[in-house]
């Protein structure tokens, strides 16, 4: 026993002493031509396939957009779209048509999608306060919030440009008359609506203020439930993003009309921003994005072209490795 | 200008100086804060940082949280001030230690124990044997009935032979139960830091001698820290106390020193900050136009958008890492080693072993010792030390008591010798061995056996061996006849033009050529009888200049040139002193590596080039060249430096080694008056010897080196060595055998510093790019696309980790590298951040950047496009990108390697998970969320071959058909067959003995002066012989050319 742990204690010591000597054992791989050819030959055979899958997985998604921030303005006001927006006589509603060209499964995602929209902007992402949103009004300090902090003198639940502008366009789909159902519960993730977003906190002075923003909330209902603002409050990183609307649990068929009905209420004009509204159905992969499988079979197959280059480059031009003849001190003393 | 003190007096002294407390502390307790903050925010990186943090504060134009700037900030702030706070804490208690140690001191007469702190000037202070000496005192009695006692002065230069100090002659005989109550004064010059000098004079009061004054010098000190040896007691008057005394004036803590490193940064801080500014205007002019309703201020907005800040902040805190305790005292300067482009050498105890041992001689112009290679084994000697020649005699008499050794006689009655100097040493021996013993030394009174009888001599003046004069003084009575000898020892250059008019020293001019021709030290022996009357004149002025404050030093030696003229010369001695085991092959491997190398030695010139030739240290023809500036006129050395300077550019492009050598007095002229050719010549030339120089010309060529920011490395062992590296940025004490291993240290700290820099510049770019990149399509409104935490995260953390351990990597194995030295110039030249490698790292940060940008935002568009998920997408495309380059720079994988770079992929990870699983987080589930995803994954793997691809294939491009010398040894070591090098490094031969000696030996009289035409007028011309007739003296052979070096390699 004893001796096994002297045994041990050496080794460490070993070890140590190595380590200190700068001698531990060491791999020193070398960019020989079989390692770097091998490399790409395999960079190849595996992005390429995955890059096929990839794609296929994109194209299976069925995707139908229609853009209606222009179409749904009466053609009196296109020239002047903000007046149009602006002037709460005159009916939003606005009715669309769009045209199912290929079997969509069930569940179809409902996205609206806002270009030119940019929420990402400093002053806009950091107008907001979480801990109100959890926490209601026992959390004062809403500085955070500016410009939209108080409304006569008490903050607004909940506070902040990001709230003050949530998307209330509202859309309901017919099919033959008959109309879809459309689940707009869970479209949040669970995690916020459990942890960020408070189970006591009621909206009660939104959007009462003089400057009306974006849509209102029921104040009755509390926050956690308050499902398209916890959505709208999850920003994007992109001028272009899509938001999570609503569900429909129905399988549409290829052909299938389906009107909108929608209430084109909220101002993307004054900024020239674009509102499109999306159904589309998902894969493994998510939605319609071709991006990665094609960036996928362009690497695979570069990296087959260089792994062909080299092998090509290597047979042409055989150069001794490290040949140490060629270093110039080397050369120098076989020259003189 | 002078402090008088008081012996023995109590209390006049307490208010005039300070007591004895020393203090090294560089902080207080009220100080240290703000102290500690200046001196961090005396570097410009730091001041910069100070200025985006306070930036930072302004919430308006802060796109991330103050506290990601503050928190690193803050860090390494905290860490760098407790390790000062730290150091100085334990300076505190060693100095408490020092303060609280009891002492033995008379206080009314009576002797008392008390701490050290208490000790006043004017003390009397009793130590014991291996007592530490608490304050500078004047010994005033020792247990010795000479007077003597012994003191090793190691914490003070350095130096670890004992050293001898004396009483003053005043307080000789003073019984010691009186020396309690001894009164007097000491007239001694304000504290200062020259520890080899102290000019003083003591004057005791009656009733115990008379009102004479006596001269004190440093012979009668001993100093603060030293420590008393082989003496069972001495006692001194304390005449500096406290931080008054030679090594508290000379103390002082250095100020950081700031590495080629730090000026580096430093630069690449300015740099950036340049950067950041076009960046803001340009964007920030952008961001006004993209937002031309509000008028907001923009520009500001953006000084935050950049990161590029954190660069170096890493590398700063690997500073403490990367000191490789092995050799240097000072951690810092490691990165400096592997940047020495000078290294200036001692020769003695450096090169040489420092072990000296007598060879050969000259009497009479008979050579002793040439067959054998051993004197002292030479039957002719012997026969003649046995038939009691009297040449031999009285050169054997000045061997043994020309010097200052002590003799010490051991119980076993073998006598043992104190000597200061290992020549002495080697002398004394030598002499004994030869029958004439050092036997005793009492007092004044001198015993030395002689083939059995017993000499009695009396040592009336004594005045040592300096390096300026060059040669040593006794005079001494002989007891039997009364007759009164002057004895000298010296150089010959300092002997040979005293001689008396009639004597040949041709003789010996020859035997002084022929020794250091053998890399012989050379001392010539030479007395003289002095009359009765001349010796009592010259008494006077030696003892009035021996009192003397100012210069004191200097009016003695111009009294001693009185006495010094009509010499009649002995004889030569010639002293080994053999070369260390390794000097030759490390000196070669150093001089291929492109290091430069100079050699300062106080030795004659042709000893010099001996050694430096049996060292390596210049080639011998005809691939070496010896070029020589002398001349004892300003003329003559300017005109023979130009025409060195002349040669030395000419043949600066050929392949020759060229090397110049300079004596002191030629290169006292050049450096006054000469300096700017002198520089340029120190510039062109590799290799160069300068001998007979003195310690503060070593000083002053060190700086004139450093003035042309060379990095110099001095290497010294000696006393007289402490100048010239106390110059130095970098005090290095190395042994001479570690070489070898210094050598593999350089090439690894040099690479690792430079990847080092490359890298953290690298990953801060990319951070930045990416940053800059998101602003263009978020508005120009500067967002961070990336949180606080993770930035914080990825620079003090996720980024840093492997490249602490690169610092471990190697790029050739030691044998590789000493096999082909010569890489590591190749090295110098292509380290840190030179434009090219600037431009490459810069690319590829670039690149990677867009890689990591597109692929995010294309793969995670529309519904993904979630900022949190976006950010962290980004983020670990980073990680996985900077793991791959870390992998792919490290050039040997250990496990700690491994461990490092996947480790800490792994442990983004984890630490990521832990931080999603915290819901008040704003990463709250991210972590989860994108694990799930299949199209996380493929887009890590789609965002490595992006951004690695290329960079493998550039790199394997370059390898294999552009390499670099670095690649091809790597390559060839790899393969793991031969390596061949035609410039391997055989073993030398190093012994003199076997290789040089017979060719000279062999004829000795009739060979011919033929000098080397290399100061010639024209540089190209061949070489001419004088011819043996040449009129040739002394004076002349010092002022032409010198030419054994040259003349043996023809002879070969």
């Amino acid at each position: 026993m004893a001796d096994m742990n002297r045994e041990r204690h050496r080794t460490r010591e070993t070890a140590f002493y190595l380590f200190t000597q700068q001698s531990l054992p060491a791999c020193k791989p070398v960019l020989t031509p079989g390692w770097v050819i091998t490399i790409f030959l395999f960079m190849g055979l595996i992005f390429i396939p995955v890059g096929l899958i990839t794609l296929r997985a994109s194209h299976s998604v069925v995707e139908i957009v229609d853009r209606y921030d222009t179409e749904c303005v009466p053609e009196a006001f296109r020239i002047d779209k903000i007046s149009y927006i602006q002037d709460d006589s005159i009916p939003k509603n606005c009715s669309r048509f769009m045209k199912v060209h290929k079997y969509m499964k069930a569940p179809i995602y409902i996205y609206y999608q806002l270009d030119n929209y940019y929420q990402n902007h400093r002053r806009y992402v950091k107008s907001r306060s979480d801990k109100q949103l959890l926490h209601g009004q026992k959390y004062h300090d809403t500085s955070s919030c500016q410009p939209v902090e108080l409304n006569s003198g008490q903050p607004i639940v909940p506070c902040g440009l990001i709230a003050w502008s949530l998307f209330n366009d509202s859309f309901t789909f017919i099919r033959e008359r008959a109309e879809l159902k459309v689940n707009r519960k869970n479209i949040a993730w669970k995690s916020d609506r459990d942890h960020k977003f408070g189970k006591n906190v009621h909206p009660f002075n939104f959007q009462n203020g003089t400057l009306i923003g974006g849509g209102k909330l029921n104040p009755k209902i509390p926050l956690s439930d308050q499902e398209d603002l916890i959505v709208w409050m999850r920003t994007s990183a992109l001028p272009s993003f899509r938001k999570l609307y609503g569900r429909i649990e129905e399988d549409l068929d290829a052909d299938d009309v389906i009107v909108v009905n929608l209430m084109n209420n909220y101002n993307t004009y004054s900024f020239g921003g674009k509102k499109k509204l999306v159904l589309s159905t998902s894969s493994w992969l998510g939605g319609k994005n071709d991006f990665l499988g094609h960036a996928c079979v362009i690497i695979g197959s570069s990296s087959l072209i260089l792994a062909i280059v080299f092998t090509l480059l290597h047979l042409k031009y055989r150069r001794p490795h490290g040949d140490t003849s060629y270093l110039p001190w080397n050369r120098k003393s076989l020259s003189g | 200008m002078k402090r008088y003190v008081y012996i023995n007096d109590d209390e006049s002294s307490h208010e005039l100086f300070c007591d004895n407390r020393i203090s090294n502390r560089k902080y207080t307790v009220l100080n240290f804060l703000p102290k500690n903050l200046w001196e961090q925010f005396s570097r410009f990186m730091n001041q910069y940082f100070l200025l985006i943090a306070c930036l930072q504060l302004w919430s308006l134009i802060t796109p991330v949280n103050p506290a990601s700037t503050w928190g690193p900030l803050i860090f390494i702030f905290a860490v760098s001030a407790s390790k000062e706070a730290w150091d100085d804490y334990n300076r505190h208690l060693s100095d408490k230690k020092a303060n609280e140690k009891l002492v033995w001191v008379v206080r009314q007469g009576i002797r008392k124990h008390i701490q050290a702190q208490d000790i006043h000037v004017g003390n009397i202070v009793w130590l014991r044997e291996n007592d530490e000496v608490p304050c500078d005192l004047v010994l005033i009695g020792t247990s010795d009935p000479q007077g003597l006692c012994y003191v090793e002065t190691s914490a003070l230069d350095g130096e670890i032979d004992l050293k001898t100090r004396v009483i003053p002659a005043a307080c000789m005989g003073i019984d010691f139960e009186l020396l309690h109550k001894i009164k007097g004064v000491i007239e001694c010059p304000n504290p200062d830091k020259d520890i080899r000098r102290f000019d003083a004079n003591l004057r005791l009061f009656p009733p115990f001698i008379d009102n004479d004054v006596c001269p004190l010098t440093i012979k009668n000190t001993i100093l603060q820290s030293c420590y008393l040896r082989n003496t069972e007691w001495a006692c001194g008057v304390a005449v500096h106390t406290g931080n008054e005394t030679k090594l508290g004036m000379s103390r002082g803590i250095p100020e950081p020193k700031l590495t080629a490193m730090d000026a580096m940064i430093d630069k690449l801080t300015g740099a950036i900050f340049v950067f950041q500014i076009v960046v803001v205007m340009v964007l920030g002019i952008a961001g006004n136009v993209w937002k031309d309703t509000e008028a907001r201020k923009v520009s500001l907005d953006l000084v935050k958008s950049l990161y590029a800040k954190f660069i170096d902040w890493d590398s700063e805190m690997i500073d403490y890492e990367t000191g490789i305790p092995s050799h240097a005292t000072n951690t810092a300067i490691s990165e400096d080693l592997g940047q020495v482009e000078y290294i200036m050498t001692d020769k003695t105890g450096t090169l040489t072993e420092n072990r000296m041992i007598f060879r050969r001689c000259c009497i009479s112009g008979v050579f002793y010792g040439n067959e054998g290679g051993d004197a002292l084994k030479d039957t002719k000697l012997l026969n003649a030390v046995a038939g009691s020649s009297p040449d031999v005699v009285q050169f054997l008499t000045v061997m043994a008591i020309c010097n200052t050794v002590i003799p010490i006689k051991s119980k076993t009655g073998a006598i043992l010798y104190k000597a200061q100097s290992q020549d002495e040493d080697a002398l004394v021996n030598a002499a004994a061995q030869l029958h004439m013993v050092y036997v005793n030394k009492n007092a004044n009174i001198l015993e030395i056996r002689c083939n059995g009888s017993v000499i009695k001599y009396e040592v009336l003046e004594t005045l040592e061996f300096t390096s300026d004069r060059k040669r040593m003084l006794v005079v001494v009575k002989d007891c039997q006849n009364g007759k009164i000898v002057l004895l000298s020892k010296g150089a010959d250059e300092a002997i040979l033009p005293y001689a008396y008019a009639g004597q040949q020293t041709r003789t010996f001019i020859e035997a002084v050529e022929q020794y250091a021709q053998l890399g012989l030290r050379t001392l010539c022996l030479a007395w003289r009888e002095l009359k009765e009357d001349e010796y009592q004149e010259w008494s006077l002025m030696f003892k009035e200049a021996s009192s003397t404050l100012v210069d004191r030093e200097w009016r003695i030696a111009e009294v001693c040139q009185r006495l010094e003229h009509d010499f009649e010369v002995l004889g030569v001695t010639a002293i080994e002193d053999r070369l260390q085991d390794g000097v030759p092959e490390t000196i070669e491997t150093l001089r291929k590596a492109g290091i430069n190398f100079w050699m300062l030695t106080g030795d004659k010139q042709n000893t010099a080039i001996q050694i430096a030739l049996s060292c390596n240290f210049i080639s011998p023809e005809p691939k070496g060249q010896l070029l020589l500036i002398d001349g004892k006129t300003e003329d003559e050395v300017c005109r023979s430096l130009e025409r060195v300077l002349l040669t030395m550019r000419i043949t600066s492009s050929e392949p020759k080694d060229v090397a110049f050598v300079v004596d002191g007095w030629a290169l006292e002229i050049a450096l006054k008056h000469y300096r700017k050719a002198f520089t340029e010549l120190a510039i062109l030339s590799r290799t160069a010897i300068c001998c007979r120089v003195t310690p503060s010309q070593k000083a002053q060529l060190v700086e004139l080196l450093k003035s042309c920011d060379y990095r110099t490395l001095a290497i010294g062992d000696g006393g007289n060595d402490v100048r010239m590296i106390h110059k130095l940025i970098s005090v290095l004490a190395l042994v001479e055998e570690k070489g070898c291993r210094l050598q593999e240290q350089l090439i690894i700290v040099l690479e690792s510093s430079a990847f080092l820099s490359q890298y953290s510049f690298y990953k801060s770019l990319v951070i930045c790019f990416i940053q800059i990149f998101f602003s263009f399509i978020s508005g120009v409104s500067g967002t961070s696309l990336f949180n606080s935490v993770s930035l914080m995260a990825y620079n003090v953390f996720y980024t840093s980790v492997p490249v602490l351990v690169s610092v471990l990597d190697k790029d050739l194995s030691e044998g590789t590298v000493m096999q082909h030295p010569q890489i590591l110039f190749y090295c110098q030249a292509g380290r840190l951040l030179n434009p090219s490698t600037f431009a490459g790292w810069f690319g590829r940060s670039l690149f990677h950047a867009i890689v990591v940008f597109v692929i995010t935002i294309h793969a995670y568009a529309y519904e993904k496009s979630e900022m949190e998920e976006l950010s962290m997408v980004a983020l670990s495309g980073c990680i996985w990108l900077q793991a791959f380059v870390v992998a792919l720079e490290t050039n040997s994988f250990t496990i700690l390697q491994h461990l490092a770079i996947w480790g800490n992929l792994v442990a983004f990870y984890v630490i990521n998970w832990i931080i999603s699983a915290i819901p008040a987080s704003g990463m709250y589930t991210i972590m989860f969320r994108l694990c799930r995803q299949p199209s996380y994954w493929i887009t890590m793997f789609l965002i490595v071959a992006a951004g690695m691809g290329p960079v493998l294939a550039l790199k394997y491009f370059r390898y294999t058909y552009r390499p670099s010398k670095i690649n091809t040894l790597q390559q060839a070591e790899r393969m793991g067959g031969p390596i061949l090098s035609l410039g391997n490094i055989e073993p030398q031969p190093r012994s003199m003995e076997k290789e040089v000696s017979p060719l000279s030996i062999t004829q000795p009289k009739s060979r011919s002066p033929v000098y080397e035409p290399l100061l010639s007028d024209s540089p190209n011309s061949s070489r001419r012989s004088l011819g043996s007739g040449t009129p040739f003296d002394f004076f002349q052979s010092q002022s032409r050319l010198s030419s054994s070096y040259s003349r043996n390699c023809k002879d070969n």
